[in-house]
């Protein structure tokens, strides 16, 4: 608890005397998690140590935040000076880290864009943003959610919502939303952190009539999860969603860049460093969204600036960050559409897994082998440790499905759930570890010392040995549907995770 | 039978006019080549709650059931479901809203009574439009998955497929084509879901004193395993206190989508389409 002396002195001032500053975004110290990632590598590593595999399974909750509401948490919480920021669709509540008391609670009024989730807030100097279904970004005032500003990034009655935690570098406050029920140009947005004003708009897509290439007529590349950020390149990397319309291919001939890719960008200017497309040509709404995970690490025994994602098509990449140079594709999911490699490391997509009309099976289904929850790479072992589904959908088109939004039909058949740890120098999997029927929610965080976190599809949140995928620890908490994340508060490790529509603390006793 | 099944049966019977309505397609109609289920209560809703309602759809509703409430990512048509056709005024729709189905994926909400009618109102007013329309945008024909060979078919049946190991086309799928049309059968082919649900896979308990004990799986995680006692209840044990073995025929299914070509799918889809 914290001590009378802070009554002597404004509370404002006691809990808010820093805000965040945006050079703690490149060191976060250990009492924070500042970004949606919580740091800017997104590798969700962290170096605490209090917590081991020895002692994992005395963890005991420490408290429990109830939203009281009906969407479960999604999002990962950001914590700064002791303050919890957490967020549901339309709502973000600032809570006390020590005592999972309401500070306050922002909600936004009523609206009808789609309400399917919430990744989560951002924070800057004193400044909380929220982004919201119908496409707003709110800046609110850290120390009570008083509005300083709401602006419109993207027209909701067209088709767009967000769900986005946004991405701060600098003075950017990079926001993506999403959008492919409708056939709209993906675009990013950079919008001033003091202001609201927009900075610039990145396109995968671009709209017709501009200077920039076409997409083979393609829409769609919406970018709804944060991207990554590499300091000392000034690269800003995002991964691109499906093109629309979704499964109707014959309309938008070539290769459609750059959906379904993973894109380098200037954060100054917004302007396309490099790209590489994971799928070119999608037709089965596999976005690349997923997590671009940076790591300095040797590969083929050079030391390497590096970049890896596990993508929802099956496949994991490995790239050199600098310049987007391909260094491995590898499957680490049941795969069945592609007929190989090309040599710029892409895979070649077979015709014959097109959606037909008379249903094509393929492997991943539409929920992929991956999707948006987090992966976690460790550095001790060298591997990524993933949620992975292997499954089977089938997939329908015909002229008659039209060229509009997702035009086509396909349905899940089956699928099965696995954390699986992948060797990022060969892309063999290590382990595999079965974690239910479908597909799970929960995102992964490892530590320093070997413990890694995630969830199970029943309900439970789980503690696994990293270098073999043993089980330490587990408690039924309900659905874990964010990141786990971990912190030093008052010289305590704790872990936060979310079950359901609760927000549970644990430490260890 | 399930609950919503019951429920119908016994509107039925009250209404006096309805078991027409659920009769099952004819045999070589897929229920998405049909015309949707008929209103069985016409009703009328204000261009001002169809609005309401359209926004509120969107935004509770269509990411799972689309925009237009025609299916969406994972949820299915509602212009073509039962439920819908047998509502009045949210007598239907309203309790399914407030209590989900969990065990296929849908949620609860929590709405108001004006959000429940404007949303009931926007369902029934795109039924309405639905009706009138040739052709769903995403339907899937029965004549769409006509590509395969039947002989063909039964040859994967009773060799490479190994499909006969469990089943036969004179026991348990005698008739199946006409209890399953279209894409529902090609699905239940592939992997057997929906209602009537498959028969849960069996875990046989061995007892200290070396007895055997049979029960239904109900469900189960890395942790826990939970059965149905003879009376029909949930019982839960910990997997580490007991030896047991669980029997799942539809892992076979599972692997087997693995082996599939597309054109060893359709040919089975084809053979079991002759077992009317």
């Amino acid at each position: 608890m914290r001590s009378l002396a802070s009554l002597v002195i404004s509370s404002s001032i006691a809990l808010f005397a820093q805000g965040v500053d945006p050079k703690d975004l490149v060191h976060p110290p250990p009492d924070s998690w500042l970004t949606y990632h919580g740091d800017y590598s997104g590798r969700r590593h962290s170096s605490l140590t209090e917590i081991t595999p020895e002692n994992v399974a005395q963890l005991k909750q420490v408290w429990r935040f109830q939203t009281s509401q009906n969407p479960a948490i999604k999002a990962t919480p950001i914590l700064v000076n002791g303050i919890l920021y957490i967020t549901t669709p339309d709502n973000l509540w600032a809570i006390d880290a020590r005592t999972a008391k309401e500070l306050w609670h922002y909600t936004h009024p009523r609206n009808d864009a789609f309400h399917i989730g919430h990744r989560g807030a951002a924070v800057y100097k004193d400044t909380v943003y929220l982004t919201t279904p119908d496409c707003h970004l709110i800046a609110l005032n850290a120390k009570d959610g008083t509005v300083k500003w709401n602006v419109v990034i993207a027209d909701s009655s067209k088709g767009y919502w967000s769900s986005n935690a946004p991405l701060i570098v600098g003075n950017h406050v990079l926001v993506g939303i999403s959008g492919d029920f409708d056939n709209l140009p993906g675009q990013l947005k950079s919008i001033d952190a003091d202001t609201g004003k927009t900075q610039w708009i990145f396109y995968t897509t671009p709209p017709p009539g501009g200077t920039e290439p076409e997409s083979g007529g393609a829409t769609g590349g919406q970018m709804w999860m944060t991207g990554t950020y590499d300091p000392a390149l000034n690269l800003v990397y995002v991964g691109s969603g499906n093109p629309t319309p979704v499964l109707n291919g014959k309309v938008r001939p070539g290769d459609n860049p750059w959906t379904c890719s993973i894109i380098a960008l200037n954060p100054d200017t917004g302007k396309l460093v490099w790209g590489f497309q994971v799928s070119p040509h999608d037709t089965h709404d596999w976005d690349a969204s997923e997590v671009p995970v940076l790591v300095d690490a040797d590969f083929n025994g050079e030391p390497r600036k590096l970049l890896m994602q596990a993508s929802r098509n099956g496949y994991f990449f490995v790239l050199d960050r600098t310049n987007g140079k391909n260094l491995l594709t590898a499957p680490f999911a049941t795969v069945n559409w592609a007929k190989g490699i090309d040599r710029s490391g892409r895979p070649i997509p077979d015709p014959a897994k097109e959606p037909a009309r008379d249903g094509v099976l393929i492997a991943p289904n539409e929920s992929g082998a991956t999707n948006y929850r987090s992966p976690s790479f460790d550095p001790k072992t060298g591997l990524l440790v993933v949620s992975v589904q292997d499954g089977y959908g089938i997939y329908f088109f015909k002229p008659e499905h039209g060229a509009y939004g997702w035009a086509g039909a396909d349905y899940g058949v089956a699928g099965k759930a696995f954390l699986r740890a992948i060797d990022y120098k060969t892309g063999k999997v290590v382990w595999n570890h079965p974690i239910g029927d479908g597909a799970g929610a929960a995102g992964v965080l490892t530590t320093e010392t070997g413990v890694t976190f995630s969830g199970d599809v029943p309900g439970n949140v789980i503690a696994f040995r990293t270098s073999d995928g043993t089980t330490l620890w587990h408690q039924a908490i309900g659905k874990v549907g964010n990141g786990p994340i971990t912190y030093q508060l008052d010289g305590k490790q704790y872990l936060l995770v979310g079950g359901g529509s609760s927000l549970y603390a644990f430490a260890l006793p | 039978m399930n609950l919503l099944i019951k429920i119908s049966v016994v509107t039925a019977i009250a209404a006096g006019s309805l078991l027409a309505q659920a009769k099952p397609p004819a045999p070589g109609q897929s229920p998405a080549s049909l015309p949707p289920p008929k209103t069985v209560t016409p009703q009328t809703y204000s261009a001002e709650e169809i609005q309401a309602g359209e926004g509120r759809f969107t935004s509770q509703c269509g990411f799972c059931h689309g925009r237009d409430a025609a299916g969406g990512e994972t949820g299915p048509d509602l212009t073509r479901s039962a439920l819908v056709a047998q509502d009045t005024r949210g007598d239907k729709i309203g309790p399914l809203l407030k209590m989900g189905r969990p065990d296929r994926g849908m949620p609860s909400f929590e709405l108001s009574a004006v959000d429940v009618g404007a949303i009931v109102a926007f369902i029934h007013a795109q039924k309405t439009k639905s009706d009138t329309l040739s052709g769903g945008r995403r339907a899937v024909d029965v004549t769409d998955l006509a590509t395969g060979k039947a002989d063909a078919g039964r040859r994967y049946f009773n060799r490479k497929g190994g499909c006969s190991g469990c089943h036969s086309a004179t026991g348990d799928l005698a008739g199946i084509a006409s209890r399953y049309q279209g894409l529902q059968l090609l699905q239940r082919m592939l992997y057997p879901s929906g209602q009537p649900a498959p028969a849960l896979p069996k875990v046989s308990f061995t007892l200290p004193e070396g007895q055997t004990v049979i029960a239904p799986l109900s469900g189960q995680d890395e942790f826990t395993i939970t059965v149905l006692d003879p009376a029909g209840a949930r019982q839960t044990y910990s997997r580490s206190t007991v030896k047991f073995k669980i029997e799942d025929p539809m892992s076979v299914h599972f692997d087997q989508l693995g082996k599939y070509t597309d054109k060893d799918m359709h040919d089975v889809y084809a053979y079991l389409e002759t077992l009317k």
